[in-house]
């Protein structure tokens, strides 16, 4: 087995075990948080007896662990189970099924606008270090690391919104139904998480490219004769991109914690409005699969930033 | 908008900027225009919908989608006079039987008749052990249902139980027809989702969490009801959002609305506020068998004790008015019209009832409450003020409010903030918080004498007698203090400046509201 190979085998399953743990600690502080799903689906017409009777319909009364055990058996064999206390008897998977799209849309329209405003500020930032332009993209970026997003997101509704009446205020239509509909509905809450998001990559890729520009090989490449454009593609901007395509996997996480506020905001009916939801409602299980399918993106693009960099750097899978 | 010219939701957001100026503008909303083709009401402040089967409904978002599909015998009018809706008329044979005569030419959705069958069926099913409805208990009292033919129904309780009239009104009771022939043989397992029902509109599509899209029921026998083809219903989790939507014009009717934007929004021409006083009660509830609160005097201080207008204003931002008793005012035939003296602050009588009392200044309580929102703030006010009066030391403590409600169902609190919404009747108010055996007793309190006016205000079915029964039982319970009576909220509805038509209910109506809104 080639070492590339035995170094991704081994990624994937260390990947596998994290969900796993993932997983386990979701379901037990779920179990260990105040609430019943039984309390919100009876609501003012609880008893002690109707609870009980929904617990036992629902295989609630069984031993933790053995929940938990036939949760993964499901989980397994692709059976998310059906919804406790947010949609009750709905089949999760059909429930996913209609939101992990929007999701998944606006995560990727929100890293699209990250990624391309970070690139030209930071590049404009680190090429004209010290002047104005590198200052107002610096000054940018702190702005943009220090606003919280779910205000931001209420100040783009105001703005773009309410006052130019550029943008609908709420509700978001499916990427499936009208791509430039969604596109349209979908740009302010993909740029509410897109802009602490693009402050960081900015910040980063500026770092990055400065401490490039100054190395000894770029010199070297200068006194050959390569013109700037040259040196700048191949010799800063190549070296510069690892610590940039590093920092944009780990902000993934961070996209997805921006998802879950925004969504509600915006009215975005995806994962993290659901997850949401379930927590509020104690619907484990529904909470359970939208913490498997967080996990697997996030896990999923940290291997796909792997793989880029060991591209990029092919010293790095050995 | 011409009627030629149908917009909705989708359409609206897909033309974008231009269509939604545009569609602001009131040249578009051509004036001669009697009806409209997609209303858009956003249900706010709550996404969970677990089931549309009348019998299982418990969540408030539930019930505004069930009143627009189904019918009851009865409803409520907008001044809570209970007036017939599938029924004809009523009258009361005798004490224990009231005989309904129905109307003709009622159909479901899918067009089969409704006939006095099926409402035997509805409350039979109410009544069976096996439904497991959480509205069982209301129906307990029927003895017998008799249909001497198609359009009559004789419901027999074995005692005189006043209160099931309410209960046959098209609210949070659950006695919504449904269709027996769809349900005789088991409830199919696609009735919570897809529900047969008489009322003005059906289900056309349903997104679990994210939005529901009613469409007219053609049939409907009442003529020109409802007066939209469509309706398309987002849940909206966020009632700020809620807000939004509706002054962005992606919605044009919502649920509710935030308490403190309400000032704003009045001032604001791009949407149009109704308010009513809401029928529900929010109270201190006090644990009347565990210390300090077991002794009556110290209960009394602590009713004493603090300012119930300033709560109002602090917590709803003016939007509510202070109890006088645990009915709210909206039920106006039963509610305590003259404020009672515990129920006002008076900070010599407090420290009176105080020395009286075998506590004093110094006592520890905690108060329960939940959330981070107004329930929050309210046992804020409330502790902050007592122990500034009294000088005890009450604390609040913060949970969720399924944690609260199973701790008070254990009796294990000493206080609590507490409050009832959309109980219709005044017997689930007063006998159910009041009576020794009252279901929503969590006070543990008990007297003889105010248990056996309320067992005798089920028993009359005369609307002023029985409303004078409750006053006199009230009024005896309100100078033991089991319970702090302190506010009634507002109930809201924010509407899109062209809608016409929307009439509030104190119970926040919703459903079968829509079937008379125009130009939207």
């Amino acid at each position: 087995m080639s070492a590339g190979l035995k170094y991704f085998l081994t990624r994937l399953g260390g990947s596998l075990i994290t969900m796993l743990v993932g997983t386990l600690v979701v379901f037990f502080v779920m179990k260990a948080a105040p609430g019943d799903p039984a309390l919100v689906v009876l609501g003012d017409f609880a008893t002690p007896e109707t609870i009980a009777q929904f617990n036992a319909d629902r295989g609630l009364d069984a031993p933790l662990m053995v929940q938990y055990i036939d949760w993964l058996v499901g989980i397994i064999r692709f059976d998310f189970g059906t919804s406790l206390s947010v949609s009750a008897g709905e089949d999760i998977g059909s429930l996913l099924a209609f939101r992990l799209p929007n999701t998944v849309f606006i995560g990727l329209y929100a890293m699209t606008i990250a990624v391309t405003l970070s690139l030209v500020l930071g590049t404009l930032a680190a090429t004209n270090r010290g002047n104005i332009v590198d200052t107002g993209a610096t000054s940018l970026a702190v702005l943009g690391v220090s606003m919280p997003d779910f205000w931001f997101g209420y100040m783009l509704i105001l703005g773009l919104s309410l006052g130019l009446g550029l943008f609908p205020s709420y509700g978001f239509i499916q990427p499936s139904e009208s791509l430039l509909g969604a596109l349209h509905s979908g740009f302010l809450p993909a740029l509410a998480i897109a802009a602490p998001m693009a402050a960081v990559f900015t910040r980063t890729l500026r770092t990055a490219l400065i401490e490039n520009l100054d190395r000894e090989h770029v010199m070297v490449a200068k006194s050959l004769g390569h013109s700037g454009r040259f040196r700048f593609l191949h010799h800063v901007f190549r070296n510069s991109v690892i610590p940039y395509i590093v920092v944009v996997g780990l902000q993934i996480r961070y996209l997805l914690g921006g998802v879950v506020i925004i969504e509600r905001i915006f009215g975005v009916n995806g994962v993290g409005s659901l997850m949401v939801e379930a927590a509020f409602a104690r619907d484990y299980f529904v909470v359970q699969a939208c913490a498997v399918v967080f996990l697997a993106i996030v896990l999923g693009v940290n291997y796909v930033v792997d793989l880029i960099c060991a591209a990029l750097d092919p010293r790095r899978a050995r | 908008m011409t009627k030629t010219h149908k917009m909705n939701r989708r359409s609206i957001l897909k033309s974008g900027a231009a269509a939604t100026t545009l569609a602001m503008l009131p040249m578009w909303a051509g004036r001669a225009e009697a009806a409209c083709g997609t209303l858009r009401a956003g249900i706010t402040g709550y996404n969970v919908i677990n089931t549309l089967d009348p019998a299982q409904m418990t969540l408030i978002p539930e019930a505004y989608v069930v009143w627009g599909m189904f019918n009851c015998l009865l409803k409520f009018d907008e001044d809570m006079n209970i007036v017939p809706d599938l029924a004809e008329s009523y009258e009361s044979v005798s004490p224990t039987v009231l005989r309904f005569k129905l109307r003709e030419g009622v159909k479901f959705h899918d067009g089969e008749p409704m006939t006095s069958a099926d409402v035997k069926f509805t409350l039979e099913r109410l009544k069976d052990d096996a439904t497991a409805s959480p509205h069982q208990s209301k129906f307990a009292p029927i003895s017998e249902i008799r249909t001497p033919d198609d359009l009559t129904v004789e419901i027999e309780t074995s005692e005189p139980f006043a209160p099931m009239l309410s209960y046959l009104t098209n609210t949070r009771t659950g006695s919504q027809i449904v269709p027996m022939h769809l349900l005789k043989d088991g409830t199919p397992e696609d009735f919570a989702t897809n529900p047969v029902g008489t009322g003005p509109f059906k289900l056309a599509e349903y997104q679990p969490g994210a939005s529901l899209t009613l469409t007219a029921h053609t049939e409907y026998f009442e003529e020109g009801l409802p007066k939209v083809d469509t309706v398309e219903i987002p849940l909206i989790a966020e009632e700020s959002a809620g807000v939004t939507a509706l002054l962005g014009g992606s919605v044009d009717v919502t649920s509710t609305a935030p308490f403190a934007d309400i000032p704003d929004l009045e001032q604001d021409d791009r949407v149009q506020v109704l308010k009513a006083p809401g029928a529900n009660t929010r109270f201190v509830s006090l644990n009347n068998a565990v210390a300090p609160f077991d002794d009556v005097h110290f209960r009394r201080a602590c009713s004493l004790a603090f300012d119930r207008q300033a709560m109002v204003d602090v917590v709803l931002f003016g939007e509510g008015r202070v109890a006088s008793g645990i009915i709210p005012n909206s039920i106006t035939w039963a509610a305590t019209q003259e404020q009672p003296m515990e129920i006002g602050m008076n900070p010599e009588e407090a420290l009176k009832e105080l020395e009286m009392s075998k506590y004093g200044a110094g006592t520890d309580a905690t108060v329960l409450t939940w959330g981070s929102g107004w329930w929050k703030r309210f046992a804020e006010v409330y502790v902050l003020q007592v122990n500034q009066v009294l000088g005890v030391n009450f604390k609040v403590e913060v949970s969720d409010s399924g944690t609260v409600y199973q701790r008070k169902q254990a009796g294990d609190f000493q206080a609590s903030i507490w409050g009832w919404l959309g109980l219709i009747d005044p017997d689930e108010y007063a006998y159910e918080i009041y009576h020794t055996n009252g279901s929503r007793n969590y006070e543990n309190y008990s007297n003889a004498k105010v248990d056996a006016l309320l067992e005798e205000a089920r028993r009359t079915v005369a609307l002023d007698t029985r409303g004078a029964l409750y006053r006199e039982a009230e009024a005896l319970a309100i100078k033991e203090c089991p319970v702090l009576p302190c506010f009634e909220s507002n109930v809201h509805n924010l509407l899109a400046p062209k809608v016409q038509g929307f009439v509030q209910r104190p119970y926040s109506g919703f459903g079968a509201q829509l079937a008379e809104v125009k130009d939207c």
